[in-house]
């Protein structure tokens, strides 16, 4: 096994342009949706209603600037139209007292985003003022805010589960950029094994005194090795030269990139045990890749989807787990056991694709 | 010490392989000589274990290998039809892994390396890079991996295709050295029937999946021993002439060739003068006509009506 290991190692430090045109695309992709070190906020123009008082026009915009990942800036409205309307900022928010419009120049992903994040706020808000018009109390705003600034950290997460800490286009980004580069690296290191196959190397290997389950071992470990690494690499650039946070719970990350490697090592042999040849093999990888990350929120976060069919899917892909066990991780500090959940899926879903992939790879003489 | 009883192949409903028994004895050099998809391959794949036949048994010293595959592997080297190195590593590399993985290691590997080179002539190009060499030169790396381990019985699979006449000397030199001088037993599957003929002792015949003909070059060609061939060379093709020789009653068979016909018929027929004859009713413009005594090509020819080559 360790000798085959070390054949493909050799064969790539011949041949290593694929593996390093991923990390360059990583690298590429990330800085261009998460931007350069420090936290990039998402800019929002606001302009106000007339139905807003200007007391509470401060306490909103206050309120709305809270989280760190946009930046609200009153404008005019007759420029902010003007501005949405040629197209030349893509979208502005009309506040009013108890509702708000968003004026759209063109579908962008962060509109959604930061709808669903006004959205939030106008609900929390709208319900506090319910229950202080129920309870008639004229500190109970005071008493309100109190609570939620020091009370119990229940209540903290209310708003985070939609809202503010929910999205960090930074993580978002650098977490879902790397897991989607890293499945071609992983599938493509496997192909190996189908390229050997074929052109007869796999015979012989197989006609010697090395078993087959240890060949099959050696593929697979160097295919989770690269890739493992590929994603543990890239991780440790970001946190450490580029000032990118992936949470201060370092086992909790490894143990999830092993256990998401583990899941496309085996989806990649179920690929191989599908295809019939390595042509196929290529072609399939990136419909595979491209559409496992956009279902499984790897190109936008899954806060942002509304729609049950989609969903229901990425509850299949191991993607979806991937990224919610390292958000988990990097943005609410959780450790390993309350992650036990996500991490177990990708282990299931890794060892059935296994089971069959190989059964399939073998049938096939 | 290695044999197949009534051993079958199918794939889905294709047979690919039926009924053949074949085997060797030790230091012999055997031919399995066959057309395209005769299913020689197939055969050999069985043979090294690397396939499970659909029927029948293949024996090493009597063990069966396909219940225990594990008896024959360190004793069989074998050289698969197609070029089955890693191409982007060099030669050396190459013999380094395939070594290592047969157990050889330090010492004693590098003295396997460098005698395998040594004995396909690749010595000085150990450190090129396999994917620059030429065909001939990645045929002779293809049978070094082979012979690494110093195996008892070496399968070669074709490993003259399509290479360049001094390469195939050099390579089948070397398997006849191999054979004679170290006594290692061969197994030599190819369609050219000169290089079987060079090589073996004993040769097999194969079409269709099955064994026609067995024995030695002088037991095979003894088959058409009571019978002559007549080769004749037009200036073009005339596909009549075919149907009409055909008609004489004396003619075995008849075969179009590259420049004119072959035409298998019984010895001192005296058959010229009628061939003549409807060659000239033909118009047909002759340009040579020989008389020979059959070769194994015409043995073939004889026993499945086609040509060994298409
Ligand atoms: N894996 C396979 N699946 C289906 N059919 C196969 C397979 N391998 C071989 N065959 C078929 O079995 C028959 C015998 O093939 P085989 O490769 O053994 O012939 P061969 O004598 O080696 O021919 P060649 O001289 O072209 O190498 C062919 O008709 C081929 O199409
Ligand atoms: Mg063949």
């Amino acid at each position: 096994m360790r000798t085959i290991i070390l054949l493909q190692l050799q064969r790539l430090r011949r041949e290593p342009g694929l593996i390093l045109s991923m990390f360059a695309m990583t690298f590429g992709f990330v800085f261009l949706i998460g931007g350069f070190g420090g936290g990039e906020r998402i800019d929002v123009p606001i302009y106000f209603d007339a139905s807003v008082n200007v007391e509470k026009q401060a306490l909103l915009l206050d309120e709305l600037n809270e989280s760190d990942s946009f930046s609200f800036t009153e404008t005019e409205p007759s420029t902010a139209k003007k501005q949405v309307a040629l197209g030349d900022i893509p979208y502005a928010v009309k506040a009013m007292d108890s509702n708000y419009q968003m004026l759209i120049a063109t579908d962008n992903l962060n509109q959604m985003l930061v709808d669903n994040y006004v959205h939030q706020i106008y609900a929390n808000e709208l319900r506090i003022q319910e229950v202080e018009a129920g309870v008639n109390d004229p500190d109970f705003r005071d008493k309100v805010d109190r609570y939620l600034a020091n009370g119990p950290i229940a209540l903290t997460s209310v708003t985070s589960e939609g809202g503010s800490g929910g999205f960090d286009l930074q993580k978002q980004s650098l977490f879902g950029m790397t897991l989607f580069f890293s499945i071609y690296t992983i599938i493509f290191s496997l192909g190996k094994l189908a390229e050997e196959k074929r052109t007869g190397t796999w015979n012989r290997v197989i006609l010697s005194p090395v078993s087959k389950w240890q060949v099959y071992l050696g593929h697979l470990s160097y295919a989770f090795m690269i890739g493992f690494l590929q994603i543990l690499v890239v991780f440790i650039f970001f946190n450490y030269v580029f000032n990118y946070d992936i949470g201060s719970n370092f086992p909790a990350v490894i143990v999830t990139v092993a256990c998401f490697t583990f899941s496309i090592v085996a989806l990649g042999m179920l690929m191989l045990g599908l295809v019939k040849s390595l042509e196929q093999l290529n072609a399939l990888v990136p419909i595979v890749s491209v559409s496992m990350a956009m279902l499984g929120g790897a190109y936008w976060p899954m806060e942002a989807v509304s729609n049950q069919v989609i969903l229901a899917i990425s509850k299949l892909l191991p993607i979806t787990y991937g990224m919610e066990a390292l958000k988990d991780i990097a943005i609410y500090d959780q450790g390993i056991l309350s992650l036990a959940e996500p991490l177990s899926i990708m282990i299931l879903f890794g060892v059935l694709c296994m089971g069959i992939g190989i059964n399939l790879i073998e049938r096939k003489v | 010490m290695l044999e197949t009883t009534n051993l079958r192949k199918t794939f889905k409903k294709q047979v690919a392989v039926d009924d053949v028994n074949l085997y060797l004895e030790k230091g012999e050099a055997v031919g399995l000589l066959g057309p395209n998809g005769a299913g020689k391959s197939t055969t050999i794949s069985m043979m090294s274990s690397l396939i499970k036949p659909t029927m029948g048994d293949v024996t090493w010293h009597g063990k069966s290998i396909v219940e225990d595959p594990s008896v024959i592997r360190l004793h069989l080297g074998v050289v698969p039809q197609e070029i089955a190195l890693y191409k982007e590593l060099t030669a050396h590399e190459n013999l380094k892994f395939f070594g290592k993985i047969y157990g050889l290691k330090g010492k004693k590997l590098e003295n396997e390396i460098a005698h395998v080179l040594e004995m396909v002539g690749l010595t000085e190009r150990k450190n090129d890079l396999v994917k620059n060499y030429s065909g001939g030169m990645q045929r002779r790396i293809n049978i070094a991996v082979a012979l690494l381990h110093e195996p008892e019985v070496i399968i070669m699979d074709e490993p003259t295709v399509g290479i360049d006449p001094q390469s195939r000397n050099y390579i089948l030199e070397m398997v006849r050295r191999l054979n004679h001088e170290k006594g290692m037993t061969v197994l030599y599957t190819s369609h050219y029937m000169e290089e079987v003929e060079r090589l073996c002792d004993r040769i097999y015949i194969m079409d269709n999946g099955r064994i026609i003909a067995s024995g030695t070059k002088q037991e095979l060609t003894s088959i058409l021993s009571s019978e002559e061939t007549i080769l004749i060379e037009l200036d073009r093709p005339y596909p009549e002439l075919t149907l009409e020789l055909e008609k004489i009653e004396e003619v075995l068979r008849v075969v179009e060739t590259d420049k004119g016909m072959k035409l298998i018929v019984p010895k001192n027929s005296r058959l010229l003068g009628k061939v003549f004859r409807v060659a000239d009713k033909h118009k047909a413009q002759m340009v040579s006509v020989n008389v020979q005594v059959p070769t194994l090509e015409d043995v073939f020819l004889h026993l499945t009506g086609r040509k060994l080559r298409d």
